[in-house]
């Protein structure tokens, strides 16, 4: 019952000084909206990382040598190209270092038919049985062996399985969907045996120029390459260049480490920079509170001389500021919510482009991240008022009713 | 019902310590209206502040109603501050934001010994007894001082108290007023058996109490 008196009178309390109220729970959402927004996407980067390799499942890419790699393709997923490799050019050279390989073809083509009419789509042939990077992440699939004829969606194209997908004119069957990556190949490529994208390139219209050299039997863009238990990838790199000529190796470590080890830095900064935030506040809300206490003093020995108990009176003040910081943090939380979806595109495609294929964070730990944002706001006010209110009722009350204290 | 052994304070200041009250001795049995007079300065408020539990001792003790209040524990004392004193200040002493009728119940709200529509109904009752009846739901600052000065007396007298101090409670008030609120403070202590102990300056006023403790220099003269 005392709890809900206690906590009318900080009510009353802050509603006294509403600018000053208003602008301590800007402050807080000013900064709890940056930790979250921080935290959120530090998260998501995180993840994103982590899916980039390790998920994709391939340690190695093997492309011609002369095959531009930006950063987006190092994510092991095969650029399209005009240059091409033997599809058997890795078999034959038998490399002990090298464990799995997964042959792919690509071709960006325009007027397909999926999409609108200029969309340009990328038909991905994959080997089914050889295949490590694709399949995985089936997220929904017909209950059947994936066979000729058969398309794979890309998690960023929208049609329902076991429908008809018309592709220059020929009729494919939806087989089933990837779950999101966020490698832009992955994303919105179409996926299908080598089989049925040789059978398309037959079909494929010319339009002008020199028909793709990928759509040739026997030719594929690169190789997903899986080292072999105990090979190093330095080993392996060595190996496929000295066996293999006008290829380039892409692995994970010599073209990601310099990025990873650049966003692993700027994490840490963004870390730090939340930390202090998060002191700064504290400190922030302290001060205010000592002077709010100092202010309030003459009522804080009256509320002591009609029998306020000393928990009473802190309990009042630390109400006080943990409704100020939390309704501050929640504050802060729905605007960092609301700057994330007006950025996200941007933000994405940014990221994307500086080689980070991005996956936003899912719901249940976005909603644990708010939660911590806002329960760090109001422990933040609890931790600020608790001192001086702690200091203050310990005072006699004829002290604090004088003013001395 | 109060007795004082010794009871002494002092401050320590940058000009050294000095000394507000020294060991004063008082005894005011219980239902006794007492006087204490003296010039400003001469430590009146401290003895009542020590009397209180509002101002711990340098030293010595004080008794009310058979209890040492300044070997209670903090949350004991304050809870015993609650329940048998009802302190009347020298100066305005409302909470802003409350209104009259929540600053008066607001005692009786922190002991939480009884249910919340009866101290509404007792405040209220309080109020309409000093003549604020119409001023339930005002706020201290819509009210004149001599009006603030009945609500504090409403909010002294909301949980019964055994003992009620007032430290000069019309100081600040016209003549009228001053014996409106005296007859009211005389009206308790007679009618309902409440120790009154009053600090004035008005000599008249001391005459009419049982008893009268002078105080000059921080002790009691005879
Ligand atoms: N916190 C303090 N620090 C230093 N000296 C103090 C303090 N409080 C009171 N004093 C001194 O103690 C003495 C007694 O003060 P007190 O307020 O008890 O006087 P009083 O009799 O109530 O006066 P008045 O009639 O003006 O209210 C004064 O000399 C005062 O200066
Ligand atoms: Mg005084």
């Amino acid at each position: 019952m005392t709890g809900w008196l206690l906590t009318s009178l900080a009510l009353q309390n802050l509603g006294r000084r509403k600018a000053r109220s208003f602008l301590l729970i800007a402050a807080v959402a000013i900064g709890s909206g940056v930790v979250f927004t921080g935290a959120a996407l530090m998260r998501s980067i995180d993840d994103s990382m982590a899916v980039g390799f390790t998920r994709l499942g391939a340690d190695m890419m093997v492309v011609p040598d002369g095959t531009l790699t930006n950063i987006t393709a190092a994510l092991l997923t095969v650029e399209p190209t005009d240059l091409v490799l033997d599809a058997d050019v890795l078999a034959r050279a038998r490399l002990a270092s090298v464990g799995r390989s997964a042959p792919q073809k690509i071709v960006r083509v325009e007027h397909s038919g999926i999409g609108s009419h200029h969309d340009l789509v990328d038909l991905i042939g994959i080997d089914p049985a050889r295949d490590f990077t694709v399949q995985p992440w089936l997220k929904e699939k017909l209950n059947r062996a994936f066979r000729h004829g058969d398309v794979i969606l890309g998690a960023g194209r929208d049609a329902p399985l076991d429908s008809q997908l018309l592709i220059f004119g020929k009729p494919h069957v939806v087989y089933g969907k990837l779950g999101r990556t966020g490698v832009g190949t992955h994303e919105r490529g179409v996926f299908m045996s080598f089989e049925t994208f040789d059978a398309l390139a037959a079909a494929m219209p010319l339009h002008g120029g020199a028909r793709p050299a990928v759509l040739a039997p026997g030719k594929v863009t690169g190789f997903l390459v899986e080292l072999a238990p105990g090979a190093t990838a330095l080993q392996a790199r060595f190996a496929i260049l000295s066996a293999i000529k006008g290829v380039k190796v892409v692995t994970g470590d010599s073209s990601l480490s310099g990025i990873r080890q650049g966003l692993a830095a700027l994490l840490q900064g963004i870390l730090a920079l939340m930390v202090l935030m998060f002191a700064s506040m504290a400190v922030m809300v302290s001060v205010l509170f000592s002077a709010i206490v100092t202010e309030r003093r003459g009522e804080l020995g009256l509320l002591k001389a009609i029998g306020a108990r000393r928990a009473q009176m802190i309990g009042m003040m630390v109400i006080e500021a943990v409704i100020a910081t939390g309704v501050g943090g929640a504050l802060g939380v729905t605007l960092g919510v609301l700057v994330m979806r007006l950025y996200e595109r941007s933000l994405v495609y940014y990221l994307e482009n500086i080689g980070v294929p991005f996956v936003w964070l899912d719901l249940p730990r976005t909603v644990a991240v708010a939660a911590a944002a806002i329960v760090l706001a109001a422990a933040i006010g609890a931790l600020g008022s608790f001192y001086p209110a702690w200091r203050a009722s310990g005072r006699d009350a004829y002290d604090l009713v004088r003013g001395e204290g | 019902m109060l007795v004082c052994r010794q009871a002494s304070k002092s401050y320590a200041t940058e000009r050294g310590v000095v000394s507000a009250v020294t060991a004063i001795d008082l005894d005011v049995p219980a239902g006794r209206f007492a006087a204490i007079i003296g010039r400003s300065g001469s430590g009146k408020s401290t003895l009542m502040a020590m009397i209180g539990g509002l101002s711990r001792p340098s030293g010595g003790t004080v008794e009310v109603d058979g209890t040492d209040v300044w070997r209670l524990s903090e949350n004991a004392r304050a809870a015993f501050r609650n329940e048998k004193i009802g302190y009347v200040f020298q100066f305005a002493s409302l909470l802003p934001t409350l209104r009259l009728i929540d600053n008066v119940a607001l005692p009786a709200m922190l002991g939480r010994r009884r249910p919340v529509p009866e101290i509404h109904t007792r405040a209220a009752g309080l109020l309409e007894r000093l003549g604020l009846g119409a001023y339930f739901d005002a706020y201290p600052s819509e009210i004149s001082a001599g009006e603030q000065r009945r609500v504090a007396i409403a909010r002294a007298l909301i949980n019964d108290p055994a003992l009620l101090l007032a430290d000069e409670p019309t100081s600040d008030l016209d003549e009228q007023t001053e014996i409106e609120i005296m007859d009211e403070l005389l009206a308790v202590n007679r009618e309902v058996g409440t120790t009154l102990v009053l600090v004035t300056h008005n000599l008249a006023l001391a005459d009419q109490a049982e008893q009268i403790v002078h105080i000059a220099n921080g002790a009691i003269v005879a």
